[in-house]
């Protein structure tokens, strides 16, 4: 049983939309709407360390706004 | 009706009698498949019965034709055989020479009716010959002949040969001879059977499991399958056609491809398997193409779908795959299961029918010709589809009815026709794309996956502060909480909120940051959960069940720099903390008599002792108040808050090893606020969930934010009286219990429910049966089935139960505003009926984890179906039904529940494989009990850990309801084919441990009903209720089940006595001074002395691990059973417990045992004994120190009971009593008298402990040190140096103190005394 999210033999994409929220994402799946890739195709693993490098700000971007950073 | 002549006719062989056989043959591996199917079941329709029907058209010569069908016998050896078992079990086929063909001539008969009647005459495999002939006169000149034989005999490919043969003999030609089926037999017995074996295990290695779309069949009888059909319009098989020839990809193969990808919708896997019929004829036969016999066999094909190929990829490589099995068709699959190591590998079958029956008229000659032709012929697969090839390809699928009925094998067929399509119109569409489901079947996934748009229940506001704000405004004076003794308008708890926020605004809490949360249930968590949202923070409630080690992580995690409590919070943190243990100023009290029984869980029969304490600043209950009315001021704080903003961070259990706190956002709690379902019923909705459960979203928001109330239900367990008494006297409308509490209640009085407007309940397998008794006693009440995850803000579907029928009710449609996606492997919406993955999305969606941002990005994933949107993949494993609601089906990982709590069994995995005698760790879930299996770290590791010592390693970190109640040692952990671990492997554990039988009726009464309470085989005299996994739930049923066999027995004589033993000897009160927990045993006895709570019933938690030869006593304070009496001092209770001690034990050696105030007098005791001469074997000291320092004030059980009743204001009894009972352990049914008499023992006991100058005793002392919760300041064993002669050894075990004796600490405890005893 292999999901979607969970298979370590494809590759994956780190997506984001626009309230830099990112996604993981399978490289095979088309890129919903509102979101673009922002690394990969890459390993599961690269992928999830590039979210954790650079997701440093959990909020989303309008509420950064709204809170007036 | 008539028969005209029923003749056998004899073929014209007839030779010399001088045997009956002329062969003796094997059989081949299918014909040995099909003989175990047909002897199988000897009485049911036998499946594997064939038929041909010739429609014959002219003059017809009846006895030729009869005279041909002999000939065929004479000519084919192998349709005269007859087939039997040798003595040894191998069976063979016998070759009669001579047998007699039945056939019979009708006429005036329905001749469908007739070929039925062939049809459902069972062949006797026995008998030869295993085929018939019907011929029936259907009007003049016409004719239909019955052909009905049994598949051991004939393929379908064969029959068309042997029709064309049957029509030639009657024209009198003699066709040559095809070569005999024998000549087979002996080919198959030269093949490299082993090189076979080989390519079959290659071809399956790694499979994870069959595919079975029935897995319930198995020992089921067949049964008569039904037929659908569809055909491919010419264009379209032109094109798919032309499509495969392109790619150099054979018809075969695009069957076996698009039936593979329905399968993999059918089952949810990615990897599946189904019988491919393959001809069997091998090409280095000579004349094999002419042979008549059974040749076909039904091999695996595998499958393994890749979301990232294309359909011609995955064509092409199933072609390849199955090209490198080509020279391997002659191996059985039984073999080939046998060689897998598996039973049935799948249960639905292909066969491509390129072997067309000329359907077209014929001339026969003189004057016949054949009008049609049709064959009839099944498989005992559920279902198994045919395609004829031909200018319109030809689909059948045959179906088991019971399984999949016509409309659904339609719907199959359907999909199976878009698959074909698919590949004709673009085979380079990526399978992910592949659309397979029909427009209808789209259209109800969408329209039932959207929940209402909320329409006119769309919030006005979108914060918490906000719309709490419109509340307070539009209904000032409305009730907003009532709780024991406490009532608050939205005004006065607006006014509390904001004094609360202020504190915290100074405290430095600003937009987003977290604030901790440790409090009792009471009025106080609503008042300061509101305060939090109003400061613009975010709080995490914090469970009072987790050890000191996880409350601290907790924080660290949260990096909450405030934490709101109600007492000492007995565990490392760095925040500051704000005691909210105070009167309420604001309020306004009800009226005492009221208040009294509405937060007595008691039964109403037990009287108040008369001394019970007024409520009042003065009770002695009640601790000093620290009110400071106007130094904080009431006024609202102002403080901005964005629905972005977090409300809340709640806990769950992370697979990795660490929990993960969903960080919800106060857009989110409006959401679940706003559904319209709460419209009517909800308006005073019960909250009595703790609050680090995401339940108390809905039991404080939804009343909060809607004008309603918030009744706060008094600590305790929930019972069925209590829930009718608490909607009695607080008009509750609504409440939600978890699937546990409901399915008791629904068991014990389901009409306790009946005045409410709804039940909401859920969390995990709900009972159709426990559904069905509350729908009955409370026909006027809703019941609400709902379902979520704490990352879709506690609810995300709902179902209205109406009808509970046999099965478990659906869990419903979205919740208002969000949207429900089921996908498969391929993230593609699934029809009605297929399993897959619930995903959420819309409002309600959490924030994500709090600080894990490859986490949230692993499970808020982007959403296929909005703009930029994210989706919470849940892990759950759900299916439409046909009218569009979901169903539960499981997990697609291994996550579990246990009494509602969401567990990762990773996480415990991971805590087990920190220890150092721990290689590997697994943790499984049987019969509702958590169970760990570890294999050891070998010799290496120099150490090997026990059960006890494991558990009380995992209590050190992991909640209670997360501590493995058995530990299973194993030399390996079971793997699957992938190597992962096979839990469905692990074996049970035998968690019955102790094994001494019941002795006496009553004891076997019992040992029975604890065994059906804990769902156990067998328990044990000696064995624990609450060891064995027993919980505050199953001490209920337990007394109800006693009751209704006639058995009187109350839930504190449960706590009390916890074991077989003890409760049948019954006539305990639980209140002794000398209490036994097991009066029988060879050993010299234990005697445990009470700490200050004065009782000693938590000793029993050393029963089972001392060993059924040790006795135990406990002494219980007097004052238990004398409520007036005040002991004077250490020495006189020593003095005291002396007296009773020798009446059972006249003579030493002594063994004495004390944890905290029971250490002092325990030495108190022991100094007496040595100085009368006595010995003394054994002084055990828990935790117990001695002098004014240590008094047990602030180390002993109490100050957490104590720290719950101050701030309610009212110091009643009630509370502490439900307060004792919420923390669901073995105090829990401590009652208001036992209650009081703990608490007079624990404040006399601080003011004569802190009097006691212990003398010296002369001996030696065991010590047992709490390690955590202490300070540098703390007292030590050293302590005890001046009054001990001999030597003080030391030993620290990892609890703290006020759970020394819960179970994992008091395994350990334990060993330490049976090894200083032996």
């Amino acid at each position: 049983m292999t999901n979607p999210f969970e298979n370590p033999d494809v590759s994956y994409l780190a997506l984001i939309n626009d309230e830099g929220q990112y996604s993981l994402w399978p490289a095979w799946a088309e890129i919903p709407a509102g979101w673009t890739v922002a690394f990969g195709e890459d390993s599961r693993q690269a992928c999830l360390e590039y979210i954790e490098t650079n997701w440093t700000d959990m909020r989303p971007n309008s509420l950064i706004r709204a809170m007036g950073e | 009706m008539t028969i005209d002549s029923v003749t056998p006719v004899t073929p014209a062989v007839q030779t010399a009698p001088a045997s009956q056989l002329e062969d003796i043959l094997p059989l081949s591996p299918l014909q040995q498949g099909l003989y175990f199917h047909a002897t199988f079941d000897e009485a049911a329709p036998d499946v594997y019965t064939a038929q041909l029907v010739l429609d014959l058209e002219g003059p017809l010569d009846a006895d030729r034709l009869a005279g041909a069908a002999a000939r065929l016998l004479t000519r084919h050896p192998n349709l005269r055989a007859s087939f039997r078992q040798r003595a040894n079990g191998e069976p063979v086929q016998l070759v009669h020479r001579r047998v007699e063909v039945p056939w019979r001539e009708i006429s005036g008969r329905d001749p469908d009716e007739v070929a039925a009647e062939e049809r459902a005459r069972r062949f006797d495999l026995a008998c030869p010959p295993l085929l018939r002939f019907a011929l029936v006169r259907t009007a003049p000149g016409r004719h239909r002949l019955i052909f009905t034989n049994h598949h051991i005999l004939l393929d379908g490919w064969s029959t068309p040969l042997l029709a064309a043969e049957f029509l030639a003999l009657y024209t009198g030609a003699e066709p040559p001879p095809a070569p005999p089926y024998k000549d087979y037999l002996a080919w198959l017995t030269g093949q490299d059977r082993g090189a076979a074996g080989e390519a079959w295990a290659r071809a399956l290695s790694g499979l994870d499991g069959p595919t079975l779309v029935a897995p319930d069949l198995a020992g089921r009888p067949p049964a008569d399958p039904g037929r659908v059909r569809a055909h491919l319009s010419e264009d379209l098989t032109g094109r798919l056609d032309a499509a495969l020839r392109g790619r150099s990809l054979t018809l075969n193969t695009a069957i076996q491809g698009a039936w593979a990808m329905l399968l993999a919708l059918l089952s949810g896997r990615d990897d599946v398997v189904f019988g491919g019929t393959v001809s069997g004829r091998p090409p280095e036969l000579p004349g094999v193409e002419r042979m008549v016999g059974l040749f076909i066999n039904t091999l695996p094909v595998r499958v393994r779908l890749r979301p990232e190929e294309s359909l011609a990829g995955l064509l092409t490589r199933l072609q390849a795959e199955q090209a490198e099995l080509l020279s391997h068709h002659h191996l059985g699959l039984a073999e080939i299961q046998r060689l897998h190591g598996s039973g049935p590998l799948f249960d639905t079958m292909t066969v491509l029918e390129n072997y067309p029956l000329d359907t077209a008229a014929a001339e026969v000659g003189d004057g016949l010709r054949l009008a049609g032709a049709a064959g009839s012929d099944a498989t005992h697969y559920p279902l198994a589809l045919a395609v004829v090839p031909g200018r319109r390809l030809s689909l059948r699928l045959d179906h088991r009815q019971d399984v999949f009925p016509r409309a659904e094998a339609l719907r199959l067929l359907n999909r199976l026709t878009r698959v074909l399509k698919a590949v004709a119109a673009d085979p380079d569409l990526p399978l992910a794309r592949l659309d397979l489901l029909s427009g209808e079947e789209r259209a109800l996934v969408t329209a039932q996956g959207s929940g209402e748009a909320g329409g006119t229940t769309t919030p006005a506001h979108a914060d918490i502060v906000s719309a709490f704000a419109d509340r307070v405004e539009r209904d000032p004076d409305g009730e907003a909480v009532r709780a024991a003794g406490v009532s608050l308008t939205y005004a006065e708890l607006n006014g509390r909120a904001n004094r609360l926020a202020h504190r915290l605004t100074d405290l430095g809490v600003r937009a987003g940051t977290p604030v901790a949360v440790l409090l009792e249930r009471s009025a106080e968590v609503v008042v300061a959960t509101l305060a939090v949202a109003k400061a613009g923070g975010a709080y995490v409630p914090i469970h009072h069940g987790y050890p000191p080690d996880r409350m601290s992580w907790v924080l660290a995690d949260t990096g909450a720099p405030v934490l709101i409590t109600d007492r000492e919070p007995g565990f490392a943190h760095g925040a500051a903390v704000v005691r909210v243990d105070e009167p309420y100023p604001g309020g306004r009290a009800i009226p005492a008599p009221a208040s009294a029984s509405a937060s007595a869980p008691a039964p109403a029969s037990v009287p108040a002792p008369a001394s019970a304490p007024a409520p009042g600043p003065d009770s002695p209950l009640a601790l000093a108040l620290n009110d400071e009315p106007g130094f904080v001021p009431q006024y609202d704080p102002h403080v901005r808050v964005h629905p972005d903003q977090l409300a809340y961070v709640i806990y769950t259990s992370g697979s990795t090893g660490i929990p993960k706190g969903v960080a919800v956002r106060h857009r989110d709690v409006l959401a679940l606020a706003a559904d319209h379902r709460w419209d009517e019923g909800h308006r005073r909705v019960l909250m009595h969930s703790p609050h680090a459960f995401d339940a108390s979203t809905y039991e404080i928001w939804v009343p909060l934010l809607t004008g309603g109330t918030v009744v706060v239900a008094p600590p305790g367990e929930l019972d069925p009286d209590a829930i009718a008494r608490l909607a009695a006297e607080h008009g509750l409308t609504a409440l939600f219990l978890t699937t546990a509490l409901f399915n008791v209640v629904a068991e014990e009085s389901p009409g306790a429910f009946a005045s409410l407007r709804e039940v909401l309940t859920g969390g995990e397998a709900a009972s159709p049966e426990a559904m069905r008794r509350v729908r009955e006693a409370c026909p006027d009440t809703l019941l609400g089935h709902v379902y979520g995850p704490t990352e879709a803000t506690t609810y995300a579907t709902y179902h209205a139960v109406r009808e509970a029928g046999g099965t478990a009710p659906p869990i419903g449609r979205a919740m208002d505003g969000m949207r429900a996606h089921v996908l498969d492997r391929f993230l593609r919406p699934v029809p009605p009926g297929a399993p897959g993955e619930l995903y959420l999305s819309g409002a309600g969606l959490a924030r994500g984890y709090l600080g894990r941002p490859g986490l949230t990005a692993e499970r808020f994933t982007a959403c296929p179906y909005g703009e930029g949107e994210r989706m919470y993949r849940t892990g759950d494993l759900v299916r439409w039904t046909p009218d569009g609601e979901l169903e539960y089906l499981g997990r697609t990982d291994v996550q579990v529940k246990i009494r509602g709590f969401r567990i990762e069994p990773g996480e415990i995995e991971a805590v087990l494989s920190r220890h150092p005698a721990v290689a590997q760790a697994s943790v499984a879930v049987h019969d509702n009990r958590l169970v760990a299996y570890v294999v050891p770290a070998g010799p290496a590791a120099g150490r090997t850990a026990s059960a006890e010592e494991l558990r009380a390693f995992a209590g050190g970190t992991l909640p209670e309801y997360m501590v493995p109640q058995a530990v299973v040692t194993l030399g390996a952990l079971p793997l699957t084919p992938n190597g992962k671990v096979n839990r469905a492997a692990l074996p049970k554990p035998d968690i019955s441990a102790s094994g001494r039988p019941p002795r006496t009726p009553g004891e076997e009464r019992l040992c029975r009903l604890f065994a059906e309470v804990l769902g156990l085989e067998r328990v044990g005299v000696d064995d624990g209720f609450f060891d064995l996994g027993g919980d505050s739930i199953a001490v209920i049923q337990l007394v109800s089940r006693a009751r209704r066999e006639g058995l009187t027995i109350s839930p504190r004589e449960v706590f009390a006595c916890q074991t077989v033993e003890a409760l049948a000897r019954g006539g305990s009160s639980g209140r002794e001074i000398l209490l036994p927990l097991r009066a029988t045993g060879d050993g010299a006895p234990l005697f445990c002395v009470h700490p200050g709570a004065g009782l000693g019933w938590p000793y029993s938690g050393l029963l089972r691990h001392l060993g059924p030869d040790r006795p135990v006593y406990a002494f219980q304070a007097r004052v238990l059973s004398e409520p007036d009496y005040t002991a004077p001092s250490i020495e006189a209770m020593a003095r005291d417990y002396l007296t009773h001690l020798r009446r059972v034990r006249p003579r030493g050696p002594y063994l004495l045992a004390g944890w905290s105030m029971g250490g002092l007098i325990a030495h108190a005791m022991a100094v007496e004994l040595r100085e009368e001469g006595e010995e003394v074997g054994l002084l055990a000291l828990l935790d117990a120190y001695p002098g004014r320092d240590a008094a047990p004030d602030e180390r002993d059980v109490l100050p957490e009971l104590l720290s719950a009743i101050g701030y309610e204001g009212t110091g009643e009894i009630g509370d502490v009593v439900a307060f004792v009972r919420e923390r669901g352990d073995r105090y829990a049914a401590l009652d208001e008298q036992t209650l009081l008499a703990v608490y007079r023992n624990y404040r006399n006991g601080v003011k004569i402990s802190q009097e006691y100058r212990p003398r010296r005793f002369d001996g030696d002392v065991l010590f047992v040190t709490a390690a955590h919760g202490r300070e540098a300041d703390s007292p030590t064993a050293a302590d005890w140096k001046p009054y001990v002669t001999g030597t003080i050894e030391d030993h620290t075990i990892a609890c703290d103190h006020a759970s020394m004796l819960n179970p994992g600490p008091v395994a350990e405890i334990a060993a330490l005394l049976r090894k200083e005893l032996q």
